[in-house]
């Protein structure tokens, strides 16, 4: 059974006309039972004029109402307490409690029932089996098991698949390391920043070459790095190992993938999700590749709190080619690009913060960390950089290119500061390495008035 | 797995599963740890249907 390539060989080779009938109803499963189930939902198609029955073909589908975060939010701490009118389920029926993170905003609570979290750990099976983890694996999981989903369902996953688990949980960095050197694990799933911070500590802290451990496959999560060829390049030199990118979300469950033929691209698991890209100036779908929109996702069957057409501000766009692996689930190129609410303009310019990041990770004598800043200098914008260079390199030697870089990459020039390396701040989970401080100056000033 | 007739063979043995289990949660109700564990294999079972038996139910198989 290992050497088997596909998780499901019927779901994931199937042709894209008959996924797309198999989605179509699926969908309108997922829909009934909202309608039927949550106040929430059933007010939303009502307010829209729409009931289930209106949807009869796959074109018919994006009539339905989008779902915002703010909109969960809102209905949350009510009774049934506290997940409020989009519960679909009896209380009794909840058997696990997760979040959001916060990042945007308030957290969204997030109920499953037993057969949710069953099917994350399948969504999860599809990600595991694509890069390569098998029976035989083991695989060390440096997360801080707790409130937040990450790889909660990666470890049920793994388990299913036949690996064995190591969790990693309430470990220092230090620790972990010896952990893996110890049990010769193979695997590991954490996100970009930690899976770069651990090969720093490993290295510069405790004298042990990453690339010299056992592990060979790494599967990151909860940040784009490694869809970011510069920063997955210095995952793989710093471990020796073959670094898949994955993306979920607490609110949607794991929807994509990259497969071991590393495509430069995520796999949208198109048998258990539908994906829409919308155009975000027209509101129009998009469906020829290569032009970016952001992601309306359905979850077609999660049933505590379902996800029906959720703006999930992902920015994505369709890859025009097939992946080599022979899965007919489309692809998505270069996985997610950015988030719809990260993409700001900058001296009238739209920034994303990934396109710093890859000029950044691609300069070898600049460190893994950097810290972008934005504010306003009178009327007009102003972008700071803050990078660290590695010992033994000079200023001059990097600066030009990275200024070039940068104009290049995003069209901005910066005002770039240098830092000792170790200087600039760590983080153990998702980095917050881009502040806007112009929000933060107008909010006050409205305050103010 | 060699064809369609093995899928629906495979989709046969799903469903028969799936109704002992729901007979044997049904009337293990005082019997907590029969009770409790058939639903929870029943949540099993129901990753099955997604991957084989809706491709069936929803004659998806038979689409040219």
């Amino acid at each position: 059974m290992s050497g088997q390539k596909y998780w499901n060989p019927v779901l994931e080779t199937m042709p894209l006309e008959k996924l797309k009938l198999l989605q179509f109803k699926k969908f309108k499963r997922i829909l009934n039972w909202a309608y039927g189930h949550s106040k929430f939902h059933k007010a939303l198609y009502d307010e829209a004029g729409l009931t289930p029955d209106d949807i009869r073909s796959f074109d018919d589908i994006k009539k339905i109402p989008k779902v915002e975060k703010s909109m969960m939010r809102g209905i949350q701490n009510k009774a049934p307490f506290p997940y409020g009118d989009a519960l679909c389920v009896p209380l009794e029926e909840v058997s696990t409690f997760r979040q959001t993170s916060g990042t945007t905003g308030q957290p969204v609570y997030q109920p499953d029932t037993w057969q949710d979290w069953e099917w994350w750990s399948e969504c999860w099976s599809f990600v595991l089996w694509a890069q390569g983890y098998r029976p035989g694996d083991r695989v060390f999981i440096p997360f801080g098991y707790n409130i937040f989903v990450a790889f909660w369902a990666g470890h049920y996953a793994a388990e299913k698949l036949g690996c064995e688990v190591v969790p990693g949980g309430v470990l220092d960095t230090q620790s972990r390391i010896l952990k893996i050197k110890e049990l010769n694990a193979t695997a590991m799933m954490a996100t970009p920043t930690y899976i770069l911070r651990m090969a720093d500590v490993a290295k510069n802290k405790m004298g042990i070459d990453p690339s010299s451990l056992s592990i060979n496959k790494i599967t990151c999560a909860g940040e784009p790095g490694a869809g970011i060829t510069s920063t997955k390049k210095r995952m793989e030199d710093a471990w020796g190992a073959q670094v898949y990118d994955h993306s979920g979300a607490t609110e949607i469950g794991a929807w994509s993938y990259e497969c071991s033929q590393q495509p430069c691209g995520m796999h949208i698991n198109e048998a258990m999700f539908l994906v829409e890209i919308e155009d975000i100036k027209t509101g129009k779908i998009i469906e020829e590749p290569g032009k970016r929109g952001k992601m309306i996702i359905t979850a077609l069957d999660r049933i505590a709190q379902p996800c029906i057409r959720f703006d999930s501000k992902d920015v994505i766009e369709w890859d025009p080619e097939p992946c080599s692996c022979g899965r007919s689930f489309r692809l998505i190129r270069g996985g997610v690009i950015g988030r719809a609410d990260d993409i700001t303009k900058v001296k009238g310019v739209l920034l994303s913060p990934a396109a710093i990041e890859e000029v950044v990770r691609s300069i070898e004598g600049l460190g893994d960390e950097f810290e972008v800043i934005v504010d306003k200098q009178g009327d007009t914008d102003r972008i700071k950089l803050k990078v660290e260079l590695l010992h033994e390199v000079t200023r001059l030697s990097v600066e030009n290119i990275l200024k070039d870089q940068l104009r290049l990459k995003t069209n901005l020039g910066y005002q770039i500061e240098f830092y000792d390396y170790g200087s600039l701040p760590r983080y153990e989970v998702k980095a917050k390495r881009f502040k806007d401080l112009r929000k933060k100056k107008s909010m006050e000033k409205e305050c103010r008035s | 797995m060699k064809d369609f007739s093995d899928l629906n063979m495979m989709n046969d043995k799903i469903l028969k599963i799936k109704q002992l289990l729901i007979e044997l949660e049904t009337t293990s109700e005082q019997f907590p740890a029969l009770s409790k564990n058939s639903k929870r294999a029943l949540a099993s079972v129901k990753m099955m249907e997604l991957n084989l038996s809706d491709i069936i139910a929803f004659d998806i198989t038979n689409v040219k």
